[in-house]
């Protein structure tokens, strides 16, 4: 049984399990958190979990947890592993069944005062245009010749139809496309599955929500994001839908057999993974990215939506409805990186599995007009409690392959938060709160319930004092919209 | 074959508590009756559908290289199937089921929408183990 003495406490906020704790492992476990935070991670099989992930051949420095770190499948929630290329390995379950889940935000001129009294029309409207659901199908039909091209260019295609603007893309990791995908490793299935899900939500912990820029904390970046006191703010948190899970189901089950034949054992058959140079390897990194670039298509085509939405409601009410986009980040994803380890530049095989890509200042992966502040970071919290825009920092490049948090994360299991609460009551209460909500069922909403979750602050407050991301600005809802 | 609703509490099984996504521990006296408790199992985890008097029959074959492999990829493939097909199963006739390989009749009614929350049956610790009265395992749903 794992308790606190198994940890060295190597600053304020920075835990580790030795390399020594298990035989197994080839690197040591590190966790950022507070005591707090540190007991909760205990309370499930979270730090156990964290451990496994330091067997994976050709990891480098560290498995490394995030605080909002919870129990999850292989590896925990909140999870980040590098592997050094070549020979390190790429692990499907590293990057999980949602692939590229991540969050997009979007800022407007105009306060929430003067939205406030279409607000409901606003939800509604939403609600209508921006399908939820797991199985929910989009506005697009595709064909497999326009899906194969969605798999290429992700927001690159939404450019090319009219449902995205030159800077949204310029406001997107990776520009809104990975490069490297190939649909022809891509499965009948999952093309089956994604083929008329663009432009939609989905369930669980996806949502949309519009928000009240509540606090910020430095005026001057905040300013460069377009992000201002009381101003509206949207927040779209989605993934790659049906055709990701299905990419990862694929891969995670031929895996089983392919990780044996190259020799590879590990503690939990969720870890399973192969050389990132093998055929098998590359074959899923390419799927993977197909599946990436799907979900940045998803979230472009939700925003475009979003647009919609607001004009429909708001054209000849209120001057300045427009939405500029902040910024999209990933938070389910291997990314090949370069990063300096003990003084040399390697390539990494970085898998952030519920985590979020931090990069400081100066980084060639970062639009020019960003390069001098960093990277924006999106944290959305619990439903009805604040969510955060953080930026990167020199000190994440340097300890944590460039990663932060990615949210408030579970504490309390659906099950148990469906027997606690009451779907219908949370509503009223959220409402009583000044906080609408739109959900497609009351037991989805039950399970997102503000007390199943850590406190966001905390959380953020963690990483900051870590000094692996700053903090820009906090947003407080007003209106959200659920799977 | 009786097609009513089948929505009975699944003998057999029984939810086990999981932070961020859903588990269940199925048994069967075989691995044909894993296999079907299993998919019952998972499909109740999403409660009763909704009303729908359009029947529909469908035969898949699903195989794997092991028996857990068998049951990660035919729970996944009754989520494909519901999920582009937006229908719901409620009886499950397997048939010819070894460690590799089974064959198997999906009864149930086509929706409006697709009422299922599970994305994914992963590996997550998964091992079919043997016990006094025939299989046991228990399987980690992603949601």
């Amino acid at each position: 049984m794992l308790s606190q003495d198994n940890f060295v406490r190597l600053s304020e906020f920075v835990w580790e399990i030795p390399r020594t704790y298990r035989d197994d492992m080839r690197v040591p476990a590190r966790l950022y958190a507070d005591e707090e935070l540190l007991n909760a991670a205990l309370s499930d099989n979270s730090i156990v979990q964290l451990i496994n992930t330091s067997t994976l051949p050709g990891i480098v420095q560290h498995a490394i947890a995030m605080p909002d770190i919870h129990q999850g499948y292989g590896f925990p929630i909140g999870g980040v592993v590098a592997t050094r290329l070549p020979p390190g390995v790429i692990s499907p379950g590293g990057v999980g069944y949602d692939i590229n889940c991540g969050v997009r935000l979007l800022a407007s001129r105009t306060t929430v005062e003067e939205i406030r009294p279409f607000l409901e029309e606003i939800a509604v409207a939403l609600y209508a245009n921006c399908p939820s659901g797991v199985g929910a199908r989009g506005c697009l039909l595709l064909t497999t010749t326009e899906l194969d091209e969605v798999l290429h260019a992700g927001s690159r295609w939404m450019l090319g139809r009219g449902y995205a603007r030159k800077e949204d893309l310029d406001r997107t990791e990776e520009f809104g496309r990975i490069s490297g995908a190939n649909a022809s490793y891509v499965s009948q299935h999952a093309h089956e599955r994604g083929r008329n899900q663009l432009g939609t939500l989905g369930a669980g912990n996806h949502f949309i929500e519009i928000d009240r820029v509540a606090e910020v904390y430095d005026q001057t970046i905040a300013a460069r994001l377009g992000i201002y006191p009381d101003n509206v703010a949207v927040q779209i948190h989605c993934g790659s839908r049906g055709l990701g899970h299905q990419i990862c189901e694929d891969y995670v089950s031929r895996f089983q057999k392919t990780a044996h034949d190259y020799g590879i054992t590990l503690p939990d058959r969720e870890l399973v993974c192969v050389p990132f140079d093998s055929q098998e390897g590359q074959e899923y990194f390419r799927a993977m990215a197909c599946a990436a670039n799907f979900a940045f298509a998803n979230r472009q085509l939700l925003a475009h939506s979003i647009r919609q939405s607001f004009e429909q409601v708001l054209a000849g009410r209120i001057k300045d409805f427009d939405l500029c986009q902040v910024y999209d980040v990933a938070h389910n994803m291997a990314k090949i990186e370069e990063h300096e380890i003990d003084g040399q530049r390697l390539q990494l095989c970085v898998h952030r599995k519920g985590a979020t890509r931090a990069f400081g200042p100066k980084s060639a992966a970062l639009p020019a007009d960003l390069q001098d502040i960093g990277q924006p970071v999106l944290i959305p919290g619990s439903m009805g409690t604040a969510s955060y825009v953080l930026i990167g920092t020199s000190k994440a490049m340097q300890q944590t392959f460039g990663s932060t948090c990615h949210g408030a994360g579970r504490v309390m299991s659906r099950a148990k938060a469906k027997r606690m609460v009451r779907g219908a009551e949370l509503r009223q209460q959220l409402k009583s709160r000044g906080i609408l909500i739109c959900a497609g069922s009351m037991s989805g909403l039950a399970e997102e319930a503000p007390a199943a979750y850590k406190d966001v602050s905390q959380v953020v407050e963690v990483v900051v004092r870590a000094g692996i991301a700053n903090r820009i600005a906090r947003l407080e809802p007003v209106a959200v919209i659920k799977g | 074959m009786d097609l009513q609703r089948n929505l009975r509490p699944v003998m057999g099984s029984e939810e086990v508590e999981h932070t961020a996504d859903r588990a269940f521990r199925v048994r069967g006296r075989d691995l044909a009756e894993l296999l079907e408790n299993a998919a019952h199992a998972m499909v109740a985890l999403d409660g009763e559908p909704p009303d729908s008097e359009r029947f529909i029959r469908r035969v898949v074959e699903v195989g794997g290289s092991d028996r857990e492999t068998l049951l990660v990829n035919w729970l996944n493939e009754i989520l494909y199937l519901e999920q582009t097909h937006r229908e719901f199963y409620d009886h499950f006739l397997l048939s010819n089921v070894t460690e590799n390989h089974l064959r198997a009749q999906l009864y149930g009614r086509q929706l409006n929408r697709s009422v299922t929350s599970v994305k994914a049956a992963t590996f997550h610790n998964l091992e079919v183990r043997g016990t006094s009265e025939g299989l046991e395992a228990t399987v980690v749903v992603d949601v």
